[in-house]
């Protein structure tokens, strides 16, 4: 390769929009294996998941543009990835973009200088996207690439030599992070977040060398290498990175299906049993004599014949969401997301507290948001005063856009946010940003820690007055979570091993054990201290009603002069959720 | 100048010593059973707690008819004097209203009726400033410009045991929100605004009584305070306990709370406190 080659190098549109769909692609054969490297053994390895979907929401726009401008392509990947960010590691991704995007605003083209300072921004924004910046983290490997690819672009000639140069960085920063954050060091594991972005990179990789053999471009010139950095996902076929066709994003279930049925006595819960299979994004909500129902299927006709079991069908409406989908003008609504307005719409016609069943808040009152998953819980924080529940925790992060749209669906002009997990802070607080309306949110890392900051909600307050009580709260009760370890491991000098059942509080793993009655025990022993007054257990969807009774009538009997509140909150993958005041 | 004579109500339930040495007159409000009915007050609490926890029915109640006040008041302006009445608020009652009813048939240009926008131990509070007033010889204008400026001071949080009683009564105000809460709470309510409020929510009654307690000044100077109670002696044994930890040496006087009271909100405790300052009378 020559100078004057590299002098006439650049990228336009169609460049950055491959680069991305196909990163995109290389990023879901992958994305199980960093799911994998979670500090913690529990079912919640949501990195991968987080960091895919977040590119799938930008490849989903990218594919409906026509534009050759880079500039438009940068920003619309940058939009909609943001709308569609999901965990932490997913918002610092659409902050990457959003840098890039700035880097390269108002251009049709870029050059490599340019195109390498775009980058320099993505860290950047990146980086200012935490409050507070954790070494060990995808910043850290973020911050390396930027180093190595600036000095890259001083003696590289080429896209493909910035890309390799960069993986190659931002391998040996992820070989650090177990030095820099301990808890990496004690799990086994590099930062999940960090392998995610290298992985994203060898994708953009991919693409570039693809692309050079089909344009057969002067920057293109050298042989086609095995992306650098792969042998850091062990155990996972490196696949051949395909490029994303429109049939790979059509979704399995492709009709969205709404129903209200009519009936007496119809039970939610035998509802959703028989629709289960049936399709994905199910949603049974209501009581008694009417019912609704929400899901996307492949097969509406044996929906309505299910639910013609139950009663009489109105108000029927079945949307292919293929064509809703290309209707759709960029940054708005994903087909994915279609349910979440159902959500909400049906979740303030459940009966509950704040102004009392069906009604609505006055725009001058401050409005809750808050995320959990099962229905118990969600019907819980809706009794104490939340206006919307988006869906979501440990098992499946909500986006931005879902957040976003549960703030703007609220009459009220603020809002409180309560995220519930760690991992779903930043996508709040990019939700924030993104609304005209005075939202505060509250860093509750647990669907408990949300419940005891609910508790303090008080309309006679000032927003400012309702956070800050909020936050000590949730900051004062002790919370736990018994649920099972998908990997063994040694954590807090305890060894678990795959399939065991695990309690945890406040980020320790405090028990261990092949019984999920004992092992609470064991965790309610190590919680407790004797001026704690009372225990709640919230049982999730896999216990029975009498299994949680009986492991009540233990605790009552193993811990005199404690109280303990049994609740249905029906959350998958966490038998049961502790509480203790 | 006229002597001023201070008229109540029965839900301020002033100990007959403290009426008969002020003077203070008191109007009952009713409990109604299906098959009786009876004046407020004039059953002793035990045998009421006991009747209402152990009927079957509900009781009703209802405020005193408009003849009740004025037989009340024509008697002490037919004496030369002027009355003050100092009622249960209009937010929970209709007793104001019959008040100013009978007001405007006896004498209205020497009779004030004023809402305490409180009841049980916050009117007490009230009632008692004011009769401290009339007999230092203040005129009509004057204890209600006191009742004015207390009333803006005057704090009455209470816990009840369940919400049980209050829902039944129906005057639970912005206490309806609580009801459909599954997760089991205490309810911290007080009066704002002269309707019953949800002032906070925790988990226990070990931390109802502490957050009660937190609301309350940092010293004890001028301060008044009656602690109100039914059913609840133990968490008033507490609440009291607690009170003086944080305030050492201050009185304090426990009211039960009068029958009609009792119905609306069931076994309870609570507290009622007034802040005096200087342009106000001091405590006797």
């Amino acid at each position: 390769m020559t100078q004057t080659k590299k002098e006439n190098a650049y990228l336009d549109g169609d460049d950055l929009r491959h680069m991305i769909l196909e990163a995109c692609s290389y990023f879901d054969l992958h994305k199980e294996s960093i799911n994998a490297l979670n500090v913690f053994p529990v079912p919640d390895g949501d990195t991968g998941t987080n960091m895919g979907l977040t590119m799938r929401a930008a490849a989903r726009e990218l594919q409906q543009v026509e534009t050759r401008s880079i500039g438009e392509v940068a920003a619309i990947a940058a939009h909609s990835s943001l709308m569609g960010a999901r965990g932490n590691s997913g918002v610092i991704l659409s902050q990457m973009f959003r840098g890039i995007s700035r880097g390269l605003s108002g251009k049709d083209k870029a050059r490599l200088p340019e195109f390498g300072r775009a980058f320099q921004y993505g860290i950047v924004y990146a980086y200012n996207a935490v409050s507070k910046p954790v070494e060990g983290t995808i910043l850290t490997v973020a911050r390396e690439i930027a180093k190595g690819s600036r000095e890259a672009l001083q003696t590289s000639l080429t896209f493909i030599d910035l890309l390799r140069v960069a993986i190659d960085k931002g391998r040996g920063a992820l070989e650090q992070t177990p030095e820099l954050l301990p808890v990496l060091k004690e799990a086994g594991v590099v930062d999940a977040g960090g392998l995610g972005l290298v992985v994203f990179l060898e994708g953009c990789l991919q693409s570039m060398l693809r692309r050079a053999d089909a344009k057969n471009e002067i920057f293109f010139m050298e042989e086609r290498e095995p992306p650098l950095g792969t042998m850091l996902i062990t155990g996972k076929e490196e696949g051949p990175g395909e490029t994303l066709s429109k049939e790979e994003f059509n979704p399995v279930f492709p009709y969205c299906t709404e129903v209200l049925i009519k009936g007496s006595n119809i039970s939610t819960r035998k509802v959703r049993c028989n629709l289960e299979e049936l399709g994905d994004s199910l949603l049974v909500a209501g009581e008694g004599d009417t019912v609704k129902v929400h899901i996307h299927t492949d097969h509406p006709g044996t929906v309505l014949e299910t639910c013609l079991f139950f009663g009489s069908l109105h108000d029927l409406k079945i949307d292919n969401m293929v064509d809703q989908f290309q209707e759709t003008r960029p940054g708005r609504l994903l087909p994915e997301t279609g349910g979440q307005g159902v959500t909400a719409e049906l979740e303030t016609k459940l009966p509950a507290g704040g102004k009392g069943p069906g009604e609505q808040k006055d725009p001058g009152q401050i409005g809750v948001v808050t995320v959990s998953s099962g229905e118990g819980l969600a019907a819980i924080f809706t009794s104490l005063g939340a206006d919307q529940v988006v869906s979501g925790g440990q098992s499946m992060n909500p986006s931005v856009q879902e957040i976003v749209e549960a703030i703007v669906a609220l009459p009220t002009e603020q809002v409180i946010v309560l995220p519930n997990n760690s991992n779903i802070r930043l996508s709040a607080e990019q939700a924030v940003e993104l609304v005209e309306k005075e939202v505060m949110v509250v860093d509750t890392r647990s669907v408990t820690q949300g419940l005891a900051a609910l508790l303090a909600l008080n309309q006679f307050q000032s927003l400012s007055e309702n956070h800050a009580e909020m936050c000590r709260r949730a900051r004062r009760v002790k919370t736990g979570e018994i649920t099972y370890a998908v990997r063994a491991a040694v954590i807090d000098s305890l060894r678990v091993e795959k399939g065991d059942i695990i309690g945890i509080s406040n980020g320790r793993l405090l028990a261990g054990g092949k019984e999920i009655d004992a092992t609470t025990v064991a965790l309610a022993a190590a919680m407790l201290t004797p001026e704690d007054e009372i225990l709640t257990l919230f049982y999730g969807d896999s216990i029975t009603g009498e299994q949680a009774q009986a492991l009540q009538a233990q605790l009552v009997n193993k811990f005199p002069g404690l109280e303990v509140e049994l609740q249905y909150g029906g959350q998958p993958l966490y038998y049961y959720f502790l509480l203790v005041e | 100048m006229p002597k001023i004579k201070i008229v109540t109500d029965s839900t301020a339930f002033l100990e007959e010593e403290v009426l008969e040495r002020y003077g203070i007159e008191v109007v009952p409000l009713y409990v109604n059973f299906a098959d009786e009915t009876i004046k407020d007050g004039s059953i002793d609490n035990a045998t009421y707690f006991h009747k209402l926890m152990h009927s079957a029915e509900v009781p009703t109640t209802s405020q005193p008819s408009a003849g009740d006040f004025a037989r009340v008041f024509e008697r002490l302006i037919n004496s030369g004097h002027e009355v003050v009445a100092i009622l249960i608020s209009s937010g929970i009652s209709g007793t104001v209203e019959s008040a100013r009813a009978a007001a405007k048939m006896i004498a209205p240009a020497r009779i004030s009726v004023v809402d305490s926008l409180s009841t049980a131990g916050g009117l007490a509070l009230l009632v008692l400033a004011a009769a401290r007033a009339a007999q230092e010889g203040k005129d009509r204008e004057e204890i209600r410009a006191l009742l004015a400026d207390l009333k803006g001071r005057l704090k009455v949080f209470f816990v009840p045991a369940s919400l049980k009683f209050l829902k039944k009564g129906g005057r639970i105000g912005g206490a309806q929100a609580l009801l459909g809460t599954l997760l089991q709470i205490k309810p911290l309510l007080y009066f704002s605004g002269g309707k019953i409020e949800v002032f906070d929510r925790v988990r226990t009654m070990k931390k109802a009584l502490a957050r009660l307690v937190n609301e309350l000044p940092a010293t004890s100077e001028g301060l008044e305070l009656f602690l109100m109670n039914a059913e609840s002696g133990a968490n008033i044994q507490r609440l009291k306990e607690l009170i003086l930890q944080r305030l050492p040496g201050l009185p304090i006087k426990t009211y039960e709370i009068s029958p009609v009271i009792a119905t609306h909100v069931g076994p309870v405790a609570g507290l009622a406190f007034i802040r005096q300052t200087q342009n106000t009378v001091p405590g006797v």
